[in-house]
């Protein structure tokens, strides 16, 4: 007891004593300094997860009432009507989205195919447009597809919409498409040509399967996208209170029905809005989350 | 025709009723049997004059008409009733869908002149500089009124449940900025025992080109000729205290999202919303509710309105609402394509006429035009031909 | 294609595919398409707003004043008013949006993991209409009634917050965009933190740095170039956003002189008036959406410059997905 306390003082000692003390009071401190930020991080969280509950929370509030058979299968009506839905905007984005996806994949991916194997100056500048392109903002999207399409057709279409729409959706594809072809190996091509075949052979029968995942991926969130955009559609379409399929003839679509019918002071309208609000955002989300799992599922089939 | 011309020469309140009451007498002395079908519009003052005769014949071949689908837009102010009354027709002629959308009479106008849309519906006629912009090898243009309706000033004051008393110096006012605060003397002086704030007014008022900004405009201009320097136009500028939004939906959603706020919104918004709204001086001095029945009686004061001559705001008479208006559906004189122009005037003539999409009025909070004005619309559709030249319109 | 007499034999590729020059050549061209699409997007808005340029000048870009029916044209305040929303919408997404990337990729367990991140990118989810309509019918009334009385006290000092507390305005429109943008700037983060190099991490702990110091020194630097692209493509998002920001901001084509104030963005201008215009003003509607491609542009090019000049990082993780 005494004994060790009465022995002369070990510089050594003390000098380690001295690191540890510091050490430990460092450590404190940033131990602090870290528990502080995570929980700012936290805290962050938090943030991003209230209003994302609060929203959905309200769109399916107001949004779940209105859906019933009526609601998928009989176009829009007028005030005090019984019996109205939402089947001419179902209609009417389906046919958009499936004309703007026919023309878009196709040439996006062409276009990427051609991006991952070229590497020349076209090549470069083409891959800055698409670039560029994806962040055009939707707005001048729609001006434009007015312009070239309802002015020069002098009507509004569900072409005008898709064409729009597609162009929305094709730097998105090529991109993809572009990342996805280059993740094939190498060696894979080489593999292929060094049996004979030609490049278009490769093309077809190694790189596109090989990357099909990122692929889908990729289209289904342009889809996704696409599906969510107002402003290019409001320009073009014009709505329509009937059902319509033709593409040549004015149509209605889900995001131009919420906008339109929301602030209505018709309650059977306002709910109406709101069901097509929540089936919007249920197709979008499906989309999501489905091409997610896809590309997870393929991806681990492929290895 | 010439009763046509007569009516589009004359302005003035006191020609035009001369002439109300020449084709009253005209349609009496015609008409063996009064043939106007039963109704549930709100009646008509005298001077507002009797139906045609032959009425009913002409709704039937309306119903009639070829088969197919038109577009049509422009105002919001007349969205609820044409949407309604199209409809309807539809419902009766299965054959033939009227898909309209209410983008603003501004708009409207625009799209009638690059010719995307059938026929169009404004607030406000188009006047001679809109007019010059229709290529001139689409001929001449038919303006016709379809409904009529008023402008309500609805507000959202918290802690304010009486309904406030307004006039158009104080109107005026509050839209021009220079009121700025809800306790201002002379919002306080029209409202005696209402306990008013000390927040600041919010105005409401249309983001885009707007027939109804028109009409209130007009009626601002009216009661204030001196003070008023803003002008009655489609689009105004505002002052920068005032928050713009698109259509007359968005107006009325943005007034009851923002406390101390006051708008201008088209009665059945204001009615169907259960918004709180003005009662406004007219030029009688009587603070007046807006209803069908006030708005109906300022309109019977000025019968005979033409595109040239439409206003009808701050008519005299104690009963009338002052901030009231036509709305007009503009159509080609001469039809391109005989099957779209028959369609066209067919289904204009059902939707303005009592017996047909006029009895939808009452219900919607709108008021049915007066029968002397569906004469006139009908004389006026009579004129519609095809490429041949003949008339389109049919009994 | 070409024709054959003899019958096709069995599994061969060959006389189905094209010849390689066809390939290539069917390739080139569908690129060209593409290049020629967006000579004629460039070319087409060029076009239609060139009339304004010519009747007014290139000043009028810089105007204060926009009041089409007395022929005055000037884009100052929807500039302005599309910077601020943006600057705020970003001011707040970056650090919420790294803060909640960081939770994701290290913090949560690994079972909510799945759970949270689905969460955040139902945000995404959401039709952007949707956002203006909630903000409007909701939100609005709240801001109006708690939060700007709130922010007024707490920050009025600083001049920023002069004016009735309206609900709608600039600062609504910047929270709105804000929520519409944090899904972009925390899926893009939370990918690009979780494939730093673990050695690297391990690294970093082996020395005795803490949760914090590990990340704030070895993380985020790695992940830097990932970073900035998200933040690249949040900020050209919000810089586009039309619905939403039109039904909330009060479209008021004033410069704002405060952050509760209504404002208008060249968007917002753009979707309000398009339908009614003709002549100059229409011609004037396609210069500022020239004006608006210009500053996605500008904001893109400073960010590539951003990410180029801080070196790149270890992570070697691009931009974009």
């Amino acid at each position: 007891m005494t004994d060790v306390l009465d022995a002369p003082a070990d510089p050594i000692l003390e000098r380690r004593q001295a690191v540890q003390a510091a050490a430990a009071s460092s450590l404190r401190r940033r131990k602090l300094g870290s528990r502080l930020a995570l929980g700012v991080c936290w805290a962050c969280l938090l943030i991003a997860v209230i209003p994302l509950v609060a929203v959905v929370v309200y769109v399916v509030a107001k949004g779940l009432p209105a859906w019933n058979v009526d609601f998928f299968t009989q176009p829009t009506k007028p005030e005090g009507i019984a019996g109205g839905g939402v089947s001419n905007a179902i209609v009417g984005t389906v046919v958009i989205t499936v004309i703007a996806v026919v023309v878009a994949v196709p040439f996006g991916l062409l276009c990427g195919l051609f991006l991952a194997e070229s590497d020349g100056r076209f090549a470069t500048t083409l891959r800055f447009t698409a670039d560029v392109m994806t962040g055009i903002p939707s707005i001048t999207v729609g001006i434009f597809g007015y312009i070239a399409i309802v002015r020069n057709f002098n009507a509004y279409s569900g072409f005008a919409g898709a064409f729009a729409i597609g162009f929305i959706m094709l730097p998105v594809i090529i991109r993809a498409g572009e990342t996805a072809f280059r993740g094939v190996p190498r060696s894979l091509n080489e593999a292929a040509m060094a049996l004979g075949a030609r490049r278009a052979t490769v093309a077809r029968r190694v790189v596109v399967p090989t990357a099909l995942p990122g692929v889908i991926t990729g289209v289904l969130l342009a889809v996704a996208r696409g599906l969510g955009e107002t402003a290019p559609l409001l320009l073009t379409i014009f709505g329509n209170q009937y059902l319509q399929w033709n593409p040549s003839k004015t149509m209605e679509a889900l995001p131009i029905l919420i906008y339109n019918y929301s602030s209505q002071p018709y309650a059977d309208l306002v709910q109406v809005a709101w069901g097509a609000a929540l089936l919007l955002m249920v197709v979008v989300l499906v989309l999501s989350i489905g091409s997610r799992l896809l590309a997870n599922h393929l991806g681990k089939v492929r290895r | 025709m010439h009763i046509t011309t007569a009516i589009r020469s004359k302005t003035g309140r006191r020609g035009a009723s001369l002439v109300a009451l020449g084709l009253a007498a005209a349609a009496l002395l015609s008409a063996c049997s009064s043939s106007s079908s039963s109704s549930t519009t709100t009646t008509t003052a005298a001077p507002g004059g009797t139906l045609s005769a032959n009425n009913a014949a002409y709704l039937a071949a309306d119903l009639k008409a070829p088969g197919g689908s038109l577009n049509a837009s422009g105002s919001t102010f007349v969205q609820p009733f044409f949407t309604s009354a199209f409809y309807k027709y539809s419902g009766l002629n299965q054959a033939l869908q009227v898909n309209y959308q209410g983008v603003g009479s501004g708009a409207g106008i625009t799209a009638f002149q690059a010719g995307t849309v059938a026929f169009a519906a404004s607030d406000v006629p188009m006047a001679a500089a809109d007019l010059a912009k229709v290529p001139a090898a689409s001929g001449p243009v038919i303006q016709i009124p379809d409904i009529l309706g008023g402008v309500t000033i609805a507000y959202n004051v918290p802690g304010v449940s009486t309904r406030l008393k307004l006039d158009g110096p104080t109107l005026a006012g509050i839209f021009d900025g220079s009121i700025t605060t809800w306790n201002a003397p002379q919002i306080t002086a029209l409202n005696p025992g209402v306990n008013l704030p000390s927040h600041a007014i919010t105005p409401e008022v249309r983001a885009d080109s707007s027939g109804t900004t028109y009409i209130f405009s007009d009626y601002l201009q009216s009661a204030n000729p001196t003070t008023w320097t803003l002008g009655a136009s489609k689009t105004i500028a505002w002052p920068s205290t005032a928050v713009q939004t698109p259509k007359n939906s968005g107006v009325a959603a943005s007034i009851q999202s923002t406390p101390y706020s006051i708008g201008y919104v088209e009665m059945s918004y204001a009615i169907q919303n259960k918004m709180s709204y003005a009662a406004v001086k007219n030029s009688a001095g009587v603070f007046v509710v807006p209803s069908p029945t006030t708005v109906a009686a300022d309109a019977d004061q000025k019968i005979g309105v033409t595109p040239t001559s439409f206003s009808i705001v701050n008519e005299p008479g104690a009963a009338s609402y002052p901030i009231a208006g036509y709305s007009w559906a503009i159509l080609l004189q001469k039809q391109a394509s005989p099957t779209t122009g028959a369609q066209v005037v067919k289904v204009l003539d059902w939707t303005t006429h009592t017996g047909g999409g006029q009895d939808l009025a009452h219900s919607l909070y709108y008021v049915a035009l007066p029968p002397a004005v569906q004469n006139q619309n009908r004389t006026q559709l009579l004129t519609v031909t095809g490429s041949n030249g003949q008339a389109l319109l049919t009994k | 294609m070409t024709t054959v007499d003899l019958p096709p034999p069995a599994r061969t590729g060959r006389r189905r595919s094209l010849p390689d020059n066809g390939y290539k050549g069917m390739l080139v061209v569908v690129a060209l398409l593409v290049a020629a699409l967006a000579i004629w997007f460039l070319i087409a808005i060029v076009i239609q707003a060139k009339p304004a340029f010519s009747t007014l000048g290139v000043g009028w870009i810089f105007g204060k004043t926009w009041n089409p029916s007395h022929g005055q044209y000037g884009l100052l305040p929807f500039i302005l008013g599309t910077i601020e929303s943006t600057a705020i919408a970003v001011a707040l997404a970056f650090p919420v949006g790294l803060g909640t990337a960081v939770a994701l990729a290290y913090l949560v367990p690994d079972r909510l993991r799945p759970v949270l991140s689905t969460m955040v990118e139902l945000l995404a989810a959401v039709p952007s209409v949707v956002y203006g309509l909630w903000g409007l019918i909701v939100l609005a009334p709240v801001f109006a009634s708690t939060v700007e009385p709130f922010l007024t006290s707490v920050l009025g000092w600083t001049g920023l917050f002069d004016g009735p507390n309206r609900g709608v305005g600039l600062l609504l429109a910047g929270v709105i965009l804000f929520i519409m943008i944090l899904p972009t700037m925390v899926a893009i983060s939370r990918d690009v933190l979780a494939v730093v190099p673990y050695e690297q991490v391990e690294g970093a702990m082996a020395l005795g740095a803490t949760r914090w110091q590990v990340l704030r020194k070895v993380v985020l630097p790695a992940a830097r170039t990932g970073i900035l692209g998200a933040f690249t493509l949040a900020t050209g998002r919000a810089l586009g956003e039309t619905v939403a920001v039109a039904l909330v901001i009060g479209n008021s084509p004033y410069i704002a002189h405060s952050i509760k104030s209504p404002a208008a963005t060249i968007p917002s201008l753009i979707v309000n008036n398009f339908g009614e215009s003709t002549g100059t003003e229409l011609s004037a509607l396609f210069g500022a959406g020239l004006v608006l491609l210009v500053i996605g542009i500008l904001v893109n090019s400073a960010a590539r410059w951003l990410v180029w000049s801080t070196g790149n990082d270890s992570a070697g993780v691009g931009i974009g997905r």
